[in-house]
């Protein structure tokens, strides 16, 4: 066959419709040549080849499952079994987990060498958002590439050597203790359950039965092209109605939408960018959406804090307004409703617990005579969209059957400009949406501004607003956040907004979201959601009927006082 | 790991060792090194790693890889003197194990039982024990290195001896003071 000239082995068999696996190689990612799986046979080498580092040659004649080829890539599995820790039935990726598979595919039936590591390594449970156990690592590379190199964030990194060597953060501290984001992107490319979002199923399914609580639950836009993967549907099947009936069936008492409170984000936001603008304020101004992009500028650019936006992001104003409004409206005591959130993200359960999310309690505090003790937050719990899909699974239901249901009101009420929050250039294009119409007056020619879509690194574009020209940015992944912000740092950002995601993709390719997740399935799940907004009959963020109602009858206007204390935030700098 | 010493190479003499050696490939092993020489204990503290980190803007995470790979390099206190047995396969063959488990009664010390790792150091920081994989000297093992000096085939009496001047030393310095 022909193929282009410096590929590699596995990229030309791939082409071939032949699977050469490999535990450590992942496309785009990591190329760490460390797991041995992806050997092959090359006629007229001496050794076995790595598929995944060799280029083809001229006349190169490649045999991927020679009996030789085969044995050896046995071998190196069974080696990497012998100290890995045979607790398949009990681990989180129990099903997902690439070792697993290859152990079956190879046809390996026993534990032929023993153990060598005698002390065994300790969990690291500090993170709020992720739990690492080096006893499941395998060393393969992935989480540290992009940790080092997608994101530039360099929490973890090989330390130690020969039988010691382990995935680990400066001095062996917990992940908590560290700079690390939690954006999970290193728990969604780890072949085994070595890195896993810490889960909250338990405490969840715990409430959900106990008596006197309203538990309500909102979702992010992302997650409904996400869940369906994990119940076994195609990539980026877009399920929102089914998603909302399978919550329900879970006894949710209420299904709501993150996109509701996308839309209120999208009024805030797009009114903090005009006053900016008018009032010679900071700018660029960069959005706030993404808890793990905000760790990252805390810890690391701490000098620009004062560019991002004050707004908290939908998660959070979804538990503020939940737990105020939504509350008065219909008689609930605060205290005994409970905000569940599911979320494409492992960073949100970070967010949910950070200073200054209890906006709802400070708003109770004095009318209701609230003690110390009753403290609660904005948002109780933060699943990931894996953690939904365990939830399906455990209550048995049949997903792929279920019929579609719409949300509740009033929280479920949303807009186009809210649902491409999931994806790279959604919160930008949404803000422009609702900002051009503010400024200007009239209604945007087009509400598709396309040149913000797509999910490159880094792209930008120049609006014409009634004449003024502003220029805006739109970037995913905190390595392309960073060349931003050293823009700004010198002087140079020819920006007037930027919208920043953490995870490449945005939020659809987010760290708690269904493994796997590549380039192509990134595509399909973007897809979908600019399917759902093309279909929305309103698709405008300030148009959105129940946020006119919201303001009308509680919040009174955007950016007031009310907002204020409940749907903005401060940020501090982090060592 | 970190452990609390009261004792850290001050910054300006950080400073100094990264000023002389700025812009040179592999400065971070350097600094390193010359960092854990200039430590009366002979290793690198974590608030030393932290201030190079800083100082050559590398991610301590990476600074704590390099530290943590070779070695050369130690994160806890070493002894005033340090003995290295090497364990390497031909050394192996040649009784470097018997010698090993020689040294602690032969320098009148006692090794802690639960004691797995492949260094150890006495309390009283007099004593560090620690074992290489392969010094590369095969031919001549089983190789000893007693305070940076190699001694080659070595067997028991002439560890005794080797040891015994460690100890003279150690009571002449006593006297002295």
């Amino acid at each position: 066959m022909q193929v282009s000239e410096g590929m590699t082995i596995m990229e030309a068999c791939r082409l071939a419709g032949i699977r050469v696996p490999s535990l450590c190689y992942l496309k785009d990612v990591s190329q760490h040549a460390s797991c041995g799986v992806c050997v092959v046979e090359v006629k007229g080498a001496r050794s076995l080849m790595r598929a995944c580092i060799t280029r083809v040659s001229e006349g190169m004649e490649i045999l991927t499952h020679s009996p030789r080829a085969e044995e050896a890539r046995k071998v190196n599995v069974e080696l990497l079994l012998a100290n890995h820790p045979q607790e398949c039935l009990t681990c989180d990726r129990n099903g997902s987990c690439e070792l697993q598979q290859l152990t079956f595919a190879l046809g390996i039936s026993e534990k032929r060498f023993v153990r060598t590591r005698l002390t065994p390594f300790v969990k690291d449970e500090s993170s709020r958002s992720l739990v690492r156990d080096p006893e499941k690592c395998i060393l393969c590379g992935r989480c540290v590439a992009v940790c080092n190199h997608l994101q530039q964030v360099r929490a973890i990194d090989f330390t130690g050597r020969g039988l010691k060597t382990k995935v680990s953060t400066f001095l062996d501290k917990g992940l908590g203790e560290v700079a690390c984001t939690n954006c999970g992107q290193c728990a969604l490319v780890c072949p085994t359950g070595a890195i896993t979002e810490k889960s909250d199923v338990a405490a969840v399914r715990a409430l959900l039965q106990q008596p006197g609580k309203v538990v309500l639950v909102q979702t992010a836009p992302a997650v409904r092209v996400g869940i369906g993967e994990a119940m076994g549907m195609p990539y980026g099947s877009l399920v929102t109605g089914q998603m909302v009936a399978g919550l329900r069936r879970l006894g949710f008492t209420k299904v709501f939408d993150t996109n509701f409170a996308a839309d209120l984000t999208i009024v805030e936001e797009g009114n903090e960018l005009l006053r900016r603008l008018q009032g010679g304020g900071i700018l660029p101004m960069i959005t706030s959406c993404s808890p793990g992009w905000i760790k990252f500028i805390e810890h690391f650019y701490p000098e620009q804090l004062a560019h991002l936006s004050t707004c908290k992001s939908p998660q959070q104003m979804f538990g503020a307004v939940a737990k105020t409004y939504y509350a008065e409206q219909t008689g609930l005591d605060p205290r005994d409703i409970v905000v569940v959130s599911v979320m494409p993200c492992t960073a949100k359960k970070y967010e949910a617990r950070r200073p200054g999310m209890d906006g709802a309690f400070q708003y109770w505090k004095e009318r209701l005579q609230l003690n110390g003790e009753e403290h609660f937050y904005d948002v109780d719990y933060a699943l990931t969209t894996r953690e939904l899909a365990r939830m399906f699974r455990a209550a048995g239901i049949d997903f792929t059957h279920l019929p579609e249901e719409p949300f509740d009101n009033p929280l479920g009420e949303s807009t186009g400009a809210a649902v491409i929050f999931g994806s790279s250039g959604g919160v930008m294009e949404a803000a422009l949406r609702t900002a051009y119409e503010l400024y200007t007056g009239k209604k945007p020619d087009s509400l598709d501004f396309r040149s913000v879509r797509g999910l490159q690194g880094i792209r930008e574009a120049d609006i014409s607003l009634n004449g003024t020209t502003i220029r805006v940015a739109v970037a995913n992944t905190l390595k392309n956040a960073a060349l931003l912000l050293d823009q700004i740092k010198n002087g140079t950002s020819p920006y007037t907004f930027i919208e920043v995601m953490t995870c490449p993709g945005g939020c659809l390719g987010g760290g708690g979201q269904p493994i796997p997740t590549n380039a192509e399935i990134r595509e399909m799940r973007a897809a979908s959601i600019y399917f759902e907004d093309a279909h929305k009959s309103i698709r405008q963020s300030h148009e959105n009927p129940e946020i006119i109602k919201l303001y009308n009858e509680f919040l009174k206007e955007p950016l007031g006082e009310r907002s204020h204390h409940l749907l903005h935030t401060t940020y501090q700098p982090r060592v | 790991m970190e452990t609390q010493t009261g004792y850290s190479v001050t910054d300006p003499l950080l400073d100094g060792i990264i000023e002389k050696h700025k812009g040179e490939p592999g400065m971070l092993l350097t600094t390193l090194e010359e960092a854990q020489k200039m430590h009366p204990w002979k290793y690198l503290p974590g608030e030393t790693l932290a201030a190079i980190a800083r100082k050559l803007r590398i991610p301590p995470t990476t600074v704590y890889s390099v530290a943590s790979f070779y070695s050369f390099f130690n994160l806890e206190p070493q002894g005033k003197h340090t003995i290295v047995v090497c364990r390497g396969t031909a050394c192996h063959t040649r009784g470097s194990k018997a010698l090993l488990d020689e040294i602690p009664s032969m320098l009148g010390i006692s090794r802690e039982e639960n004691d797995a790792g492949s260094s150890f150091t006495t309390p009283d920081k007099r004593f560090t024990i620690r074992t290489v994989a392969c010094f590369g000297q095969c031919a001549q093992s089983p190789v000893v290195e007693v305070d940076g000096v190699m001694h080659s085939n070595v067997n028991s009496r002439k560890l005794m001896s080797l040891l015994s001047s460690v100890l003279e030393s150690e009571t002449e310095k006593n006297e002295q003071r």
